[in-house]
């Protein structure tokens, strides 16, 4: 094992850095884990925005058959690893007590130990509820390998929820996560209002949705062409699980089922123009619940859908002209 | 006489019409865009001029296709338009109950689903290009047939063989096997422009609602074998249009004149001597941070007029 269990205590007197992948649950935990390491007095570290290099290491790097989010976050980790003291790729089992993440994202940690080499250690705390394990637990697991004592942890951790809540609602006004966490960090002041003579929902990942560079622009694009977006990031998770529940099974991917309620709401009396769903070409879960998300549109005539499917080798061409036509199709009905 | 010019720049061919008031065609070419996009949209200009009455005065020009930006920015055009929005347009106004259309190109294949003269649902081709023209150009260079031949010979079969159309590498396994072993060339060909139309109902077309009229236009529409193979496979009549393959280019002249009139008239059509200038494409790799994007920069007589590919959007002019 190439991590050790418990850590020693960072030379000198510099800060210990911890870091943090900017891929896959950065874009729902970061202020959580931010705001965490940061009350145990260390400096975290980001990766930069995605890259054709970060791209290109990820896509060398990781397993053929694994899906290009999992691919970048490879190439997010490379960017770090002689950067920073500790990485923190946790083992995100399970956030809510009925549901998994995906398969790729629990075999996360062994993957990278497999792939790469001459990594810092790696802080890959198991996070899983449905097994009864409460985050509070995890988080002292994880304070304890830093070496905190339990009631630093406790503190921490009390502060870093209270982080992520604001977090939440922060989005809720119809902010994307990497506005929100811009608002929270006070880089930007006031929430850009977002009033476009269309109004555009996006269904896919976090991590494909938010990630210009895998994406192509995809949400500047449909800004510029004067629609607001909204995602399931700006539901209250009660609209999401309400939906949700409407299908006739428990779906059992957190991820996947934030997706499906947010797009049964879209559809049903969501208030948008269209629905565009933005998938990973290689993504399981979600060539499963893309068909119930295909079913609903074809309830709701009315409301235009279009998926996208993203993939390392996408030129960006595709993805303009089919968001053009698909808005000139809005356009052109609505006269 | 008042014209307007559509200009459709494709992957594998270009095309141009000037239509008049009562959107007729009056002058029209198909090059080969040949990887010059500058210079084939030169050409045709050139060509287009030769070929009208002096009266007839530009009202308004549009562009469509892959090319259209690089092409907008050398004429001037008063619109520039996605194929799928360009392609509706035109099959509506020619065959106004139209409800289906398949469009079929060099590189791409589109269905666009059209109710009451509105599209209402599209999908282009994802990930491959299996069926499409490029494929079939392939196809007849290597059994040495003219592209242009192919659907007669196609049509001439007897009993057509049985082809895997899901993927171009293995149709082309699949044929030289089938050649091999003794099957005719007409029965091949049938067979391939049969797999290439189940290809594109179940990949392109999947779960579409497919309601007649039909319409087919684009390049491959001028394949018969490929109509021949649509028809037997929906069991109904699929209309080829006689202007198949200006489609693009005459709903985005269409569309031109709309937008020109909306804006009070004046179009930025900069004149067909565009074709004598000193346009010239370069390319560079920006070097400033890790993406590396490749730049593509348009200028006249040594003035860039315009950059495209920074993701930052920094080189723009």
């Amino acid at each position: 094992m190439k991590t050790r269990k418990s850590a020693a205590q960072p030379k000198q007197c510099r800060k210990a850095s911890v870091g943090i992948p900017r891929s896959l649950l950065y874009y729902h935990y970061f202020p959580l884990w931010k705001s965490f390491f940061e009350e145990l007095g260390l400096e975290v570290v980001l990766s930069s925005p995605t890259n054709k290099k970060i791209l290109e290491n990820g896509t060398k790097k990781a397993v053929d058959d694994t899906c290009l989010p999992v691919k970048l976050c490879f190439g997010h980790v490379m960017e770090l690893a002689d950067k920073v003291d500790y990485l923190f790729v946790p083992r995100l089992v399970s956030v809510e007590e009925d549901a998994f993440t995906c398969p790729k994202l629990i075999g996360l940690p062994d993957m990278i130990r497999a792939s790469l080499d001459k990594l810092p250690p790696l802080l890959d705390t198991c996070f899983d509820l449905k097994s009864g394990i409460t985050p509070y637990r995890s988080f002292q697991e994880l304070g304890r390998k830093l070496n905190r004592g339990s009631r630093t942890i406790r503190r921490a951790f009390q502060k870093a929820e209270q982080r992520q809540d604001d977090f939440r609602k922060t989005m809720e006004r119809g902010l994307t996560p990497p506005e929100a966490m811009e608002m929270l960090d006070g880089k930007s002041e006031e929430p850009r209002t977002k009033n476009g003579e269309l109004r555009i929902a996006l269904i896919g990942h976090a991590y494909n949705l938010y990630d210009d560079y895998i994406n192509m622009n995809l949400m500047e694009k449909l800004r510029q062409l004067g629609s607001s977006v909204i995602t399931a990031e700006m539901l209250p998770s009660s609209i999401i699980e309400k939906e949700a529940s409407r299908w006739r099974k428990e779906i059992f991917w957190t991820f996947g089922r934030r997706m499906v309620g947010a797009a049964f709401h879209f559809f049903n009396g969501g208030e948008v123009d269209g629905v565009i769903s933005c998938i990973a070409f290689e993504c399981g879960p979600d060539s499963l619940l893309g068909v119930l998300i295909e079913d609903e549109a074809k309830k709701h005539k009315e409301i235009p859908y279009m998926s996208l499917i993203l993939d390392e080798h996408s030129g960006e061409t595709g993805i303009v002209t089919r968001v053009e036509a698909f808005l000139d199709m809005i356009r052109r009905k609505k006269k | 006489m008042k014209g307007c010019l559509g200009i459709d720049v494709g992957s594998v061919t270009t095309k141009m019409v000037v239509i008049n008031e009562e959107n007729e065609v009056i002058a029209h070419n198909y090059l080969r865009t040949g990887g010059n996009p500058v210079k084939v949209v030169q050409d045709g200009l050139k060509d287009i001029n030769g070929k009208l009455d002096r009266t007839i005065a530009m009202e308004a020009v549009g562009t469509t296709g892959s090319g259209r930006y690089l092409a907008a920015t050398l004429v001037g055009a008063d619109i520039v338009k996605n194929e799928i929005t360009a392609h509706a347009v035109a099959a509506s106004y020619f065959i106004p109950q139209v409800q289906t259309v398949f469009e079929i190109g060099g590189q791409d294949s589109k269905i666009i689903i059209i109710r009451e003269a509105v599209v209402v649902d599209f999908a282009m081709n994802t990930v491959c290009a299996a069926g499409t023209g490029s494929f079939l150009d392939h196809q007849a260079a290597r059994l040495n047939l003219p592209i242009e031949e192919f659907g007669e010979y196609a049509l001439r079969a007897r009993s057509p063989v049985r082809i895997a159309g899901r993927c171009t590498v293995f149709a082309e396994t699949d044929m030289v096997h089938k050649q091999q072993t003794g099957h005719s060339r007409e029965d091949i060909i049938s067979g391939l422009c049969q797999a290439l139309v189940r290809n594109y109902l179940n990949n392109v077309a999947k779960g579409k609602e497919l309601l007649s009229p039909f319409v087919f236009q684009g390049g491959v529409a001028a394949n018969r074998g490929i109509k021949a193979a649509f028809e037997s496979e929906l069991e109904q009549e699929v209309i080829v249009p006689p202007h198949y393959v200006l489609m693009g280019a005459i709903g985005v002249a269409i569309l031109a004149r709309e937008e020109t009139a909306l804006r009070g008239g004046k179009t930025r059509f900069k004149s067909f001597e565009v074709a004598e200038a000193d346009y010239r494409t370069s390319s560079f790799q920006c070097t400033d941070c890790p993406n590396s994007c490749e730049i593509v920069q348009l200028s006249l007589n040594d003035e860039p007029l315009a950059r495209w590919g920074s993701r930052c959007r920094k080189w723009e002019v």
